[in-house]
């Protein structure tokens, strides 16, 4: 627990809390200003918006620790404010409301336009107000609430302020605060996870549609039937996938184990099974397979087929993939899917990189690191690879 | 929802926090916390460690130095948006600014932060390329400078190494010649961009950068642009686009799908248009 002071509607409080409290959690738990309304709880939907240092910020994702010394306004704070008087008549006049969850989030951000807007041009309300979502009375009473009172305003020779009356540079709310940290430093309570093999692993792996499919292609100096003999063997396969493991051994048809991703900060174990099928007739294959990241309490469906065509005289295989996979829980609010797939797309040229190496007689020891993270220093050469790949492709014949 | 416990230090100046980043691997530096904010709490990271920057006025310093603008890496999106910085880009940078993400975020969302989050859809990163910007990287072990397209390796890969934060940001001065268009295309205003067009032309000295953003990787960045516009830049060069040359580039970058290439191309095409205009 930290003592965290602050001065909240005028009124200077300090209070215990931790670090990771937010500063909503802070004004309604620890001060009873149940005015902040929280939704998303990240960032997008603007209910929990609040004027620090007089200009509007995520109380959401704003800790109250990193606030230390700064003015805060809530919805409270606002009862004699001139603008917000303003707004609450035309919001009242022009049905601005009808739940009113957003309406506290969506006040103080009228009111930061109402400041700092010239003219009550709507396009720019409406890009203004961008930021607080409301899911019941809609925008059009809310805009005009919004209109009428710059325009009133502006009649009234009362001239825009472009800062909103800011005057110093850095994040709003920050450099009040006397240098420190935890003043009772206190080891954060760890959650530990049980190890990978609690019997985690589903015993039936089902059939599912990908939300997103990603194709993928790379070419290996051997021939296809060497090449196809090579995924059959499941260890080997799975040693040259860049941070999978197996928890159990692999038959011919499943396999139990976990993937290690890393997408920037963010490093996520999917710990699951999968499912193998193979028609050596086409040359193909897919294996199905099931995962859950507790850490994130994300979960994971995906697919991958392969299949493998002769090139340059059938001494040598294209490899095609197509990546599909349906992501769910809090992964998925960040996993767009221009992140996974570049991602995708860094797993499929270090395991074409490490299956060359492997098939070409090269220990497990020597093959790739055991996770992403070694990425940024052989990106350039991987990528040049994938890419060549990709630009042949595109190539008339 | 709350993110998992972690301590907090708020370092007294620059070297404490570099030292606090050394000795701790998990650490995580905060400074607006508008990219670490949402995945601290989604719990997607747990640091047993973060450190706030966010008090340092050493990284708030904005001023002209030569030639070039010094931001430091706690100068925020509304500060430039406000024209609280100095300016050397005859207002390219407060244009980008003024449409990241809202308000309440550009109010505490820092240059730094937003770049060592290195999200290939962020507008700095393909907007500071195409400005030829270049970054002051600081660990113990003393600072490096990089060129903005070299910083960006992946999908929220950065070249920060263990150790080393963003320092300062170096805008070099536009030529009062050079022409000027940043496009985006989003779904819904805000939002991360899904393609992103940012073009520097100066006919009179028959250069051009461009930039095609937000393709998932990190942008392409062609600094002799000539290949673009029929083989040289010229004052009709709006005329000269050639739409097939950057449909080109995406193909070599990897990017399969046609329907998302014609969507680059005609952000970049807009971003064309809006320099010529």
């Amino acid at each position: 627990m930290n003592s965290i002071a602050l001065n909240v509607n005028r009124r200077a409080v300090e209070v215990l809390a931790e670090p990771r409290t937010s500063l909503a959690d802070f004004v309604r738990d620890k001060l009873d200003l149940t005015g902040t309304h929280l939704g998303c709880e990240h960032g997008v939907c603007g209910a929990c918006t609040v004027l620090l240092d007089g200009v509007p910020a995520r109380s959401c994702i704003t800790y109250a620790v990193a606030c230390e010394g700064a003015d805060i306004t809530t919805i409270e704070g606002l009862d004699e404010d001139e603008v917000t008087v303003e707004l609450r008549a035309a919001f009242t006049r022009e049905h601005a409301l009808q739940c009113g969850y957003c309406t506290p989030g969506m006040l103080v951000s009228a009111r930061d336009l109402v400041l700092r807007l010239p003219d009550a041009d709507e396009r720019r309300i409406r890009v203004g107000l961008s930021g607080n979502l409301c899911r019941c009375t809609g925008y059009v009473g809310i805009v005009r609430a919004v209109q009428s009172v710059i325009e009133t305003r502006r009649a009234r020779n009362i001239a825009p302020q472009p800062g909103g009356g800011r005057t110093i540079l850095g994040p709003a709310g920050s450099g009040w605060a006397a240098p420190g940290g935890n003043e009772q430093p206190l080891r954060p309570v760890r959650q530990e996870f049980a190890a990978a093999s609690d019997g985690i692993a589903p015993a039936v792996i089902p059939d599912f549609t990908p939300a997103t499919v990603l194709e993928q292609r790379f070419t290996l100096p051997y021939a296809p039937a060497k090449v196809f003999a090579m995924f059959d063997d499941i260890a080997g396969i799975a040693a040259c996938l860049p941070g999978v493991s197996l928890t159990a051994p692999p038959s011919r048809e499943r396999v139990e184990g976990a993937i290690r991703v890393r997408l920037g900060p963010i490093a996520a174990v999917f710990e699951g099974a999968a499912r193998v099928e193979r028609d050596p007739a086409k040359l193909s294959g897919r294996i199905v397979g099931i995962g859950t990241d507790r850490r994130s309490r994300s979960a994971t469906q995906g697919e991958i087929r392969y299949r493998l065509l002769p090139i340059d005289d059938g001494t040598a295989t294209a490899v095609e993939l197509s990546i599909g996979y349906a992501l769910t829980g809090m992964l998925a609010q960040v996993g767009r899917p221009g992140l996974v797939r570049d991602l995708a797309r860094r797993l499929v040229a270090d395991f074409a990189d490490n299956l060359d190496r492997h098939m070409s007689g090269a220990s497990p020891g020597q093959l790739a690191p055991a996770e992403l993270s070694g990425w940024s220093i052989v990106s350039d050469i991987l990528r040049a690879r994938v890419a060549r790949f990709f630009g042949r492709r595109g190539e008339p014949g | 929802m709350k993110p998992a416990p972690f301590f907090y230090e708020r370092p007294r100046d620059l070297n404490a926090a570099l030292a606090m980043l050394a000795a701790n691997g998990s650490a995580k530096i905060i400074a607006g916390g508008q990219s670490l904010g949402p995945m601290l709490n989604l719990r997607l990271v747990q640091p047993e460690l973060v450190v706030d920057i966010s008090g340092l006025a050493d990284l708030k310093r904005a001023e002209i130095c030569g030639d070039e603008l010094v931001l430091g890496a706690l100068v925020t999106h509304a500060d430039i948006e406000d024209g609280r910085t100095p300016d050397v880009t005859c207002g390219a940078m407060r244009g980008v600014a003024a449409n990241i993400a809202y308000r309440a975020v550009r109010n505490r969302g820092t240059i730094g932060g937003s770049l060592s989050h290195a999200d290939p859809a962020a507008d700095w990163v393909s907007a500071l390329a195409a400005l030829g910007a270049r970054l002051t990287l600081r660990s113990l072990a003393g600072a490096r400078t990089l060129a903005i397209e070299a910083f960006v390796v992946g999908a929220l890969e950065s070249a920060l190494q263990a150790g080393e934060i963003v320092e300062a940001i170096h805008v070099p001065a536009r030529a009062g010649s050079a022409h000027w268009g940043y496009a985006k295309s989003c779904r819904k205003t805000g939002e991360f961009a899904h393609a992103i067009g940012a073009v520097l032309v100066d006919p009179a000295a028959a250069t051009a950068r461009i930039v095609i953003g937000a393709i998932d990787t990190p942008p392409i960045v062609v600094t002799d642009a000539g290949e673009l516009f029929g083989g040289r830049v010229a004052a009709d060069y709006k005329q000269r686009f050639d739409a097939r040359v950057a449909d080109i580039l995406l193909v070599k970058a990897g990017i399969g799908d046609a329907v998302q290439r014609h969507i680059h191309v005609s952000v970049l095409k807009r971003a064309v248009h809006e320099a010529a205009a």
